[in-house]
């Protein structure tokens, strides 16, 4: 009798503490606009998979809050040698998701992964050669000849540690049920509709993540974003349009906030046609420009102007001012090219990016005032970006991002010719800017290395291959009881620092 | 009958063969190289060449036109680019929300349009017939994407009734969530049935086998029941059929607005990103379909028309 009581208040005890915990249970809901593709770190580029991933792997170092530097991520400390060939890395006391200790061999499977055959991003860490298991907790990269990025393109998603024995065993399914050491686990997902995550129990910083779980519900449309964040179907939306983006601030439990992350916009300006060929034509478009203008009425003043096609990122010179508003100096340079009856020229955009459809627009009017007749061409983003790549364009609206705080891979896409996209399809060179950008891929970081980004940032602002516009903020909108969300500027978020109030 | 339905499915096969052929050629002329879209800014010209010998688009163009005719054949309709999984895995998991919105939306539309319809009939030329055609003409006329939103700040955000989009666990969760979509599909079917149907019953009743009926003494309802309402239906079948063939691969609009995750979006997505398997197999998927709910279309004429013959 006394037995069957026991059990009863064992099974009545346990179900007031299951309640207990179920009541406490919080879950922080997230609307995102993209679908993640794949959690496979080497195979994917989209933001949706970039940024679930980074919720669930760990890097041996990340970017940090301010994305002007690099903090520890798995690794505690780091030594790089004076000629850059030698980094060592000293991991802490992690654990994946299953219990199971991270080690310096799951790092060396991981960047041998990264940098293999079947990675799209095997050139990020190909130049690191060798590796050196010192313990296991210890490990030593070496590169053949000085490749300064190489460090820094190890706190890219891409360079997510992975347990080695479990993806091993299970090849590409692994992916479906991720194990990794970052602050949260995959608990199920519905492509197109939404990714569960649950707290990762064996995460390395002590009492995060503070919620219970997270959803990361895929909603593409951005005012859809906004009306579930009223119907308080999310805690949080991201990317709500630029346009309601006072409005919502101004609704009671609504807060907005905005990040500028790593993204330049600008009209690409195809320099192997004339009258782009001549250096006066390019500046005085740039001078034609009132970009104060477009971020008030494009970005609805979610932005700032830019003075470059480079984001501002590490070693960007703060000083670097945009090109000042300025037609009177804009029609004297065109006179001067010996275009003073000014010229016409088809300008192309991508027909589903609003924001960048409205700045043709205006574009089409500024340039209107210096005699310049643009014809907006309205095209499929793919197609743009195909017509582009052929060469078979005057000007072109576009923009970069970078998934990285090190400028070397944004320099060599917009400004390097001949290097991937020979300086993004404009064609443009400069042998000075060449020379610097390899020079600067064997210096060690510190101030001689930032001083060549910013006389190559300098060459490409007067050499204006573009029409340098702006870098547009990214915007969030969250319930007030959400405390501690921001975007980073590498544009992702980590949700492990997000409480909820009650 | 079934010896017809074999003949008809047999038909299918040079239908298909010249769905492949053509959305075959179609995509090697659109413009856009899927490794340049899947690798974006950072691919060097070696690493765009190496994921082109990957998915075979280095090979003669009649060769990857045979490997998609057997990925057809095997019924896996090639594999993406971009998800790197059997297109036919993604039609699965995509396939049940768009048959839900198609069915949902269709018993909705019959729900609206059948006494409506009936209503206007029995009125025809009064106040009440030209009020109920203004109406759907009124709805016939609303874009879609405004009614979306419209809907969902009325019904969703203002009364709070329903979801204002995802899609939930579960049958009856979907039974809900699934709704709003639906209705907006539905009103557009609805008022077309409406439309045609209306027609076919003033139609009916003028026929001398409906004066036949009443002089052998039925009554009113009973006349329309058995005689005027099956006879006038057989318009609104092919109608639906239309209509079915069209919402499994063409309601992107409502899908983005409410985040269903249907077939719509999924094309839109691939031809976004240049994903040209996916866009190939669909096309030949959605083929297929359209065919089938053709001749579903035709066995039901046969079954409500003794008149038609499966031939």
């Amino acid at each position: 009798m006394l037995r069957r009581l026991n059990l009863k208040c064992l099974l009545l005890a346990s179900a007031f503490s299951l309640a207990a915990a179920a009541a406490h249970a919080q879950t922080l809901r997230v609307a995102m606009g993209y679908d993640p593709v794949s959690l496979d770190p080497i195979a994917t580029s989209d933001n949706g998979s970039i940024w679930t991933q980074l919720l669930i792997f760990d890097t041996l170092i990340r970017p940090d809050k301010t994305g002007e530097g690099l903090e520890p991520g798995l690794a505690e400390s780091w030594t790089v040698s004076d000629d850059g060939l030698t980094l060592n890395f000293k991991l802490r006391d992690a654990k994946f998701s299953d219990g199971t200790p991270v080690t310096a061999e799951d790092v060396r499977f991981s960047i041998e992964r990264a940098a293999s055959e079947a990675s799209g991003w095997g050139r990020f860490y190909r130049p690191i050669t060798s590796f050196e298991i010192v313990g296991e907790r210890e490990i030593t990269m070496k590169l053949a000849e000085p490749f300064t990025p190489a460090f820094n393109n190890l706190a890219l998603f891409a360079a997510a540690i992975l347990p080695k024995a479990q993806v091993e065993a299970k090849g590409d399914a692994f992916f479906d049920a991720p194990v990794g050491s970052g602050p949260f686990v995959l608990k199920s997902r519905v492509r197109g509709s939404r990714v569960e995550l649950a707290k990762n129990p064996h995460y390395w910083q002590e009492g995060k993540p503070f919620v219970d779980e997270a959803v990361l519900e895929v909603v593409t449309e951005p005012s859809a974003r906004v009306i579930k964040l009223e119907a308080g179907e999310v805690d949080v939306a991201l990317d709500p349009p630029l346009n309601q983006l006072k409005e919502l601030d101004s609704k009671d439990g609504i807060s907005v906030g905005q990040t500028i992350p790593y993204r330049a916009d600008f009209v690409q300006l195809n320099t192997t046609r004339k009258p782009f060929d001549d250096e006066r034509v390019r500046q005085a478009l740039n001078y034609a420009v009132d970009k104060n203008a477009l971020v008030q009425g494009v970005l609805y003043g979610a932005g700032k102007p830019a003075a470059s096609a480079m984001p501002v990122m590490a070693y960007a010179d703060p000083d670097l001012q945009p090109y000042a508003y300025d037609p009177a100096k804009a029609k004297q340079l065109l006179a001067d090219a010996g275009y003073g009856d000014g010229f016409e020229a088809q300008l192309v955009v991508d027909s589903g990016a609003a924001t960048s459809r409205n700045a043709a627009i205006a574009l089409q009017a500024m340039l209107q005032q210096v005699g310049v007749k643009l014809k907006v061409q309205m095209l499929e983003g793919g197609t743009q970006w195909e017509t582009t790549k052929a060469g078979n364009y005057d000007m072109s609206v576009s923009y970069t991002t970078s998934d990285t705080i090190d400028p070397d891979q944004i320099i060599g896409f917009v400004a390097v010719n001949p290097e991937r996209a020979n300086a993004y399809h404009t064609q443009w060179k400069s042998d000075r800017l060449n020379e610097l950008y390899a020079e600067e891929r064997k210096t060690v970081n510190g101030e001689a290395r930032g001083a060549m980004f910013k006389e190559m940032i300098q060459i490409l602002h007067d050499g204006a291959p573009y029409i340098f516009l702006y870098h547009p903020a990214s915007a969030w909108a969250v319930q007030d009881k959400v405390k501690g969300f921001e975007i980073l500027p590498t544009s992702n978020f980590r949700l492990e620092d997000v409480k909820l109030e009650n | 009958m079934i010896l017809a339905i074999l003949k008809r499915l047999l038909m299918l096969v040079p239908v298909l063969i010249g769905i492949t052929v053509i959305s075959f050629l179609l995509l090697q002329i659109m413009p856009g190289d899927p490794a340049s879209r899947a690798m974006g800014t950072r691919a060097s010209a070696e690493e765009l060449q190496a994921m082109r010998e990957l998915w075979g688009l280095d090979k003669p163009i009649w060769v990857q036109y045979l490997y998609f005719l057997r990925d057809c054949l095997t019924g896996s309709f090639g594999v993406s680019i971009f998800h790197k999984k059997p297109i036919i895995d993604l039609v699965a998991e995509r396939l049940p929300f768009t048959l839900a919105i198609v069915g949902y939306s269709t018993v909705i539309a019959l729900v609206i349009a059948l006494p409506f319809a009936i209503l206007a009939a029995a009125n025809r030329g009064r106040m009440l017939d030209n009020l109920i055609r203004q109406i759907f003409v009124v709805v016939i006329a609303m874009p879609p994407f405004w009614l979306c939103y419209v809907l969902i700040i009325w019904l969703a955000l203002r009364m709070g009734w329903f979801s204002t989009g995802g899609i939930g666990d579960g049958f009856v969760a979907n039974l809900g969530r699934l709704f709003l979509p639906s209705l907006v599909v539905g009103l557009s079917t609805a008022a077309l049935v409406q439309q045609s149907l209306r027609a076919a019953l003033i139609d009916t009743m003028k026929a001398d086998y409906i004066d036949t009926a009443r002089a052998k003494g039925l009554r009113g309802h009973e006349v329309f029941l058995r005689h005027v309402l099956p006879n006038s239906l057989i318009s609104t079948i092919s109608i639906i059929g239309v209509r079915v063939s069209w919402i499994i691969g063409g309601t992107v609009v409502v899908e983005k607005i409410f985040s269903v995750p249907g077939l719509g979006s999924l094309l839109i997505d691939a031809i976004v990103s240049r994903d040209l398997p996916v866009i190939r197999g669909l096309t030949v998927f959605f083929a297929i379909m359209v065919v089938i709910v053709n001749l579903i279309t035709d066995i039901c004429y046969a079954l409500a028309d003794p008149r038609v013959r499966l031939e």
